[in-house]
C-alpha cells in the first residue's frame, strides 16, 4: 500500500517534469535543467558520502573532467552519445584512482586530500592551454541533436537533460537496492564488521568513488552543453562545496535527499530574487537555520516526524526504534 | 447565430488581439532596460559603481520625459560574478522583454550572455575590457570603455617615447580580464622595442604579495607594469612600498581606480598609468556628473559608473534617432556612429562606435598625487 502510494507519486512528478516546460519561460526552463544537472552531480556524492560514508570534496573537478572531455570531443566532431560516454568512464577510472587514498585516510583527511585534487584539477585546466583554451576557457559547446532533432531550443534540451535525469535516477535505485549497494551501506556504518561478514571493503570503497565520479562526469557534460560555455572557474572547491551542501541539506543517504537539495540551493535564491539586494543574506540564514534545526537535512525532518507518530501510538519501543 | 459565424468570430477577435499586442505593448507599458551586472560575489564593487551610474542616468531620463515619450524601467539582475548565473540572467531579462541589457563587466561572464543576446538579437552594452569581446563577429555587442588591445598601444607609446623605458616587469592576474591585458601588453612590448624581463602572474583574491615583489624588486626592470583586480592592486601597491621598491609603477585604469586609492591610501602615490575614464578628468560634463553622482550616493564614482552612465545616455540617443523601440534597428544605428556632448550632453565626451562595436574616445595619462588622479596628458581619439 504505502509502496503503491510512493510509486504512484514518483509518477505523478515525473509527469508534472515532462509537461512542465510548456507552461514556463525560457529562464525557468533554463533553471530547471539546471537542477536536474547538480541532482545527478548530488546523486553521485550522495552515494560516495551518504551511503558509503567517503568524505569527498572533488566532485567539481569530476564535473570539470566530463565537461571539457564532452565539449573537447564533440568540438572536434565526435558524435556527442560517444563523448557522453568517454566522459562517464574517464571519470569512472579517476574516480577508481582517487578512491586508493580512501583505503588509507578517512573523515577529515580524506576531505582535504580529495580537496587537493579538487585544486588540482583547477590547475591543470587553468595551465595546460594548448587543450583546455586555460583562463578563457571553451566557448560555444554544441547542443546535441537527437534522432536528427536540434535541442538548440532550451524545451528541446530540456528532454534531453530530463532523459539522462531519469535514467540515472533508475540505475542509482537498482545499484542501490542491489548487493553493492548494502555493501556500501555496511561500510558506512561499520568497516570492520562489513569486513567480517564478507564484504570486500577494498573494493567497494573504490566503487564508491569510481560511480559517484562518474555521475559528477556526466553532470559536467551536460552542464557544458546547457551553459555552452565553461571555464576553470565553473569548477572550483566553491562548486564542490555547493554539492555537497545539496547533499547534506537534502539529506545524505536519503535516495530522495539531492533532488531536495540541489531544489533548494539552485532555486531558492532565485525565488528570493525579489528581495533585490538582501536575496543572498535571506538565502544563507535559512540555510543555517534549517542546518541547526535539522542536522539530517529535509528528509531527516520527515524520519522524525514518522518516529514520534510511531512512538506515540506504541509508547513501549524499543531503543532501536527509537533511534537510539 | 450558427456555428461557422460564431468561429469566424471567434478567429476575427483572436487574430485582431495578436496583431494588436505589439502596439498595446508599445504604447502603455514603460521601456524596459535590463541591467544584468555583477551586485555579489568578487565583481560586487565595480558593479555597484555601474548600477549607480546607470540608476542615476535612466532618473534623469524620466525626469526629462523618458524615451519616445514613454517612461523607463530599469530590472536589475544579479549574475553573482558566476558565468552560468549571468547566462541565466540575461535570458530572464530577454524573457521579460528588454529592450537593451546593459552590464555585465567581467569578461568572462560576458563571453557566455552575450550568446544568448545575439540568438534573441538584443542589444548590449557591456563593461568588459578583454579584447575577444568585440572579436567574436557578434553584431549585438557594443562596449562602453575600451578594450585593452586599445588601451595598451597607448600606454607603450608614452613608457617608449616619454618615459624612456628600455625594460619592465609585469604583474598580472592570472584570470581572463588579467591575461588578455597582459598578452596586450606584452605584444606591445615587443613592437616598441621594450624587453620584458619578468612575468609574474598571481591568483584572483590573492592576499600575499610578499614573494611577487620580491621577484618585481629583483627584476632589474626600470618599470613595473600591474594590471591586477582593484583589491589586489591595492595589496600589490602596499607590499611595494613596504619593500621600498623604487622602479617606477605603472598601471592601465584599474591601478589607479578610485577604489585602490581608498584602499591603499598613500601607496597608489607616484602611480601613473592610461585610463580610458576617470572621473578627476578636466572635461566639464564629467566635473558635473561626479558631483550629481557624490551628491546622491556619497561616494566618489570610478570609472565604472561612467560607463555606465554614458551607455545609458547612448541609448537615449539612439533610442531617439530611430524613432521606435527596435532592438534590430539599434543595433544597426550604435554600429559606426558617433555622439558628441553638443548632440547629446550626457554623453559627457564624444564618443564613437566602429563596425564590430569597438568604441573610441579621447583618453587620459594620469599620475595619482596626494590620493587623487592628476591628468598629466590628454591623449586624443585613435
Amino acid at each position: 500500500m504505502n509502496a503503491r502510494a510512493n510509486f504512484l507519486a514518483i509518477l505523478a512528478a515525473v509527469a508534472v517534469l515532462a509537461v512542465l516546460p510548456s507552461s514556463l519561460s525560457t529562464y525557468s526552463v533554463y533553471v530547471l535543467c539546471s537542477w536536474m544537472v547538480f541532482s545527478i552531480a548530488a546523486m553521485g556524492l550522495n552515494l560516495t558520502l551518504g551511503f558509503a560514508g567517503q568524505v569527498s570534496l572533488a566532485q567539481a573537478a569530476f564535473m570539470g573532467i566530463g565537461a571539457y572531455t564532452t565539449a573537447l570531443m564533440t568540438m572536434a566532431g565526435i558524435p556527442w552519445p560517444l563523448a557522453m560516454i568517454a566522459a562517464a568512464v574517464e571519470c569512472f577510472l579517476i574516480g577508481l584512482v582517487l578512491g586508493y587514498p580512501a583505503l588509507r585516510v578517512q573523515h577529515h583527511f580524506l576531505a582535504f586530500v580529495t580537496l587537493a585534487f579538487n585544486a588540482l584539477v583547477f590547475l591543470v585546466l587553468r595551465n595546460e592551454e594548448w587543450l583546455t583554451g586555460g583562463t578563457y576557457g571553451v566557448v560555444g559547446i554544441p547542443r546535441p541533436s537527437v534522432l536528427g532533432f536540434s535541442t538548440n531550443q532550451q524545451t528541446g534540451f530540456y528532454y534531453v537533460v530530463f532523459g539522462f535525469f531519469l535514467v540515472l535516477s533508475a540505475v542509482l535505485y537498482g545499484i542501490l537496492r542491489s548487493p553493492w549497494g548494502r555493501a556500501f551501506q555496511a561500510l558506512r556504518e561499520n568497516p570492520i564488521r562489513a569486513n567480517s561478514l564478507g564484504v570486500d571493503i577494498r573494493r567497494m570503497t573504490l566503487l564508491a568513488f569510481a560511480i559517484g565520479s562518474a555521475y559528477g562526469g556526466i553532470a559536467g557534460g551536460l552542464l557544458g552543453q546547457l551553459v555552452q560555455f565553461i571555464d576553470p572557474n565553473s569548477f572550483t572547491l566553491t562548486i564542490s562545496l555547493k554539492v555537497l551542501l545539496m547533499v547534506i541539506v537534502g539529506g545524505a543517504g536519503y535516495f530522495f535527499g539531492p533532488y531536495l537539495g540541489a531544489l533548494l540551493v539552485i532555486l531558492m535564491p532565485e525565488f528570493l530574487r525579489f528581495t533585490e539586494g538582501y536575496y543572498l543574506m535571506l538565502y544563507a540564514l535559512l540555510v543555517i537555520v534549517l542546518m541547526i534545526s535539522c542536522p539530517k537535512g529535509l528528509l531527516g525532518i520527515v524520519d522524525r516526524i514518522k518516529l514520534s507518530i510511531k512512538l506515540r501510538q506504541n509508547p513501549s519501543a524499543t531503543a532501536w526504534e527509537q533511534g537510539k | 447565430m450558427n456555428r461557422r459565424y460564431f468561429l469566424a468570430l471567434t478567429a476575427g477577435a483572436a487574430f485582431a488581439m495578436v496583431a494588436a499586442a505589439p502596439f498595446a505593448a508599445t504604447a502603455a507599458d514603460p521601456i524596459k532596460i535590463a541591467n544584468v551586472i555583477e551586485l555579489s560575489g568578487a565583481g560586487a564593487t565595480v558593479g555597484t559603481n555601474w548600477r549607480d551610474g546607470l540608476t542615476l542616468a535612466f532618473e534623469e531620463i524620466n525626469a526629462a520625459g523618458g524615451l519616445l515619450g514613454q517612461s523607463v524601467e530599469v530590472l536589475n539582475y544579479d549574475t553573482q560574478t558566476d558565468a552560468p548565473t549571468s547566462r541565466a540572467m540575461v535570458q530572464k531579462a530577454i524573457d521579460d522583454g528588454a529592450y537593451v541589457i546593459l552590464g555585465p563587466i567581467y569578461s568572462g561572464t560576458v563571453k557566455v550572455n552575450m550568446l544568448v543576446a545575439q540568438q534573441n538579437g538584443v542589444p548590449q552594452l557591456t563593461g568588459a575590457e578583454a579584447p575577444f569581446i568585440t572579436g567574436m563577429g557578434n553584431p549585438y555587442i557594443f562596449r562602453t570603455s575600451f578594450g585593452a588591445q586599445q588601451s595598451m598601444p597607448k600606454l607603450a607609446k608614452y613608457l617608449s617615447e616619454k618615459a624612456g623605458t628600455k625594460t619592465v616587469a609585469v604583474a598580472w592576474s592570472n584570470d581572463d580580464f588579467g591575461k588578455g591585458g597582459r598578452d596586450s601588453f606584452v605584444a606591445e612590448m615587443e613592437k616598441h622595442g621594450i624587453q620584458v624581463v619578468a612575468d609574474i602572474s598571481s591568483e584572483v583574491g590573492q592576499a600575499d604579495f610578499a614573494a611577487d615583489v620580491v621577484k618585481l624588486k629583483g627584476s632589474g626592470a626600470e618599470a613595473i607594469f600591474v594590471y591586477l583586480h582593484e583589491e589586489e592592486s591595492a595589496r600589490l601597491l602596499k607590499e611595494i612600498r613596504k619593500q621600498d621598491v623604487k622602479q617606477a609603477i605603472f598601471g592601465e585604469t584599474t591601478l589607479m581606480n578610485q577604489k585602490v586609492i581608498d584602499l591603499a591610501g598613500d601607496a597608489v602615490n607616484g602611480v601613473r598609468g592610461h585610463v580610458g575614464l576617470t572621473a578627476d578628468a578636466p572635461v566639464p560634463g564629467i566635473e558635473d556628473f561626479v558631483k550629481k553622482f557624490e551628491a546622491k550616493y556619497k561616494y566618489k564614482p570610478d570609472h565604472n559608473a561612467i560607463k555606465a552612465y554614458t551607455g545609458a545616455y547612448a541609448v537615449k540617443f539612439v533610442t531617439n534617432k530611430i524613432g521606435k523601440a527596435d532592438r534590430q534597428a539599434f543595433a544597426d544605428a550604435l554600429h559606426n556612429l558617433t555622439i558628441t556632448p553638443a548632440e547629446e550632453p550626457g554623453i559627457l565626451m564624444e564618443t564613437s562606435w566602429d563596425d564590430k562595436g569597438e568604441i573610441n574616445r579621447e583618453s587620459f595619462l594620469v599620475e595619482v598625487v596626494d590620493g587623487k588622479q592628476k591628468v598629466i596628458e590628454t591623449l586624443p581619439k585613435l
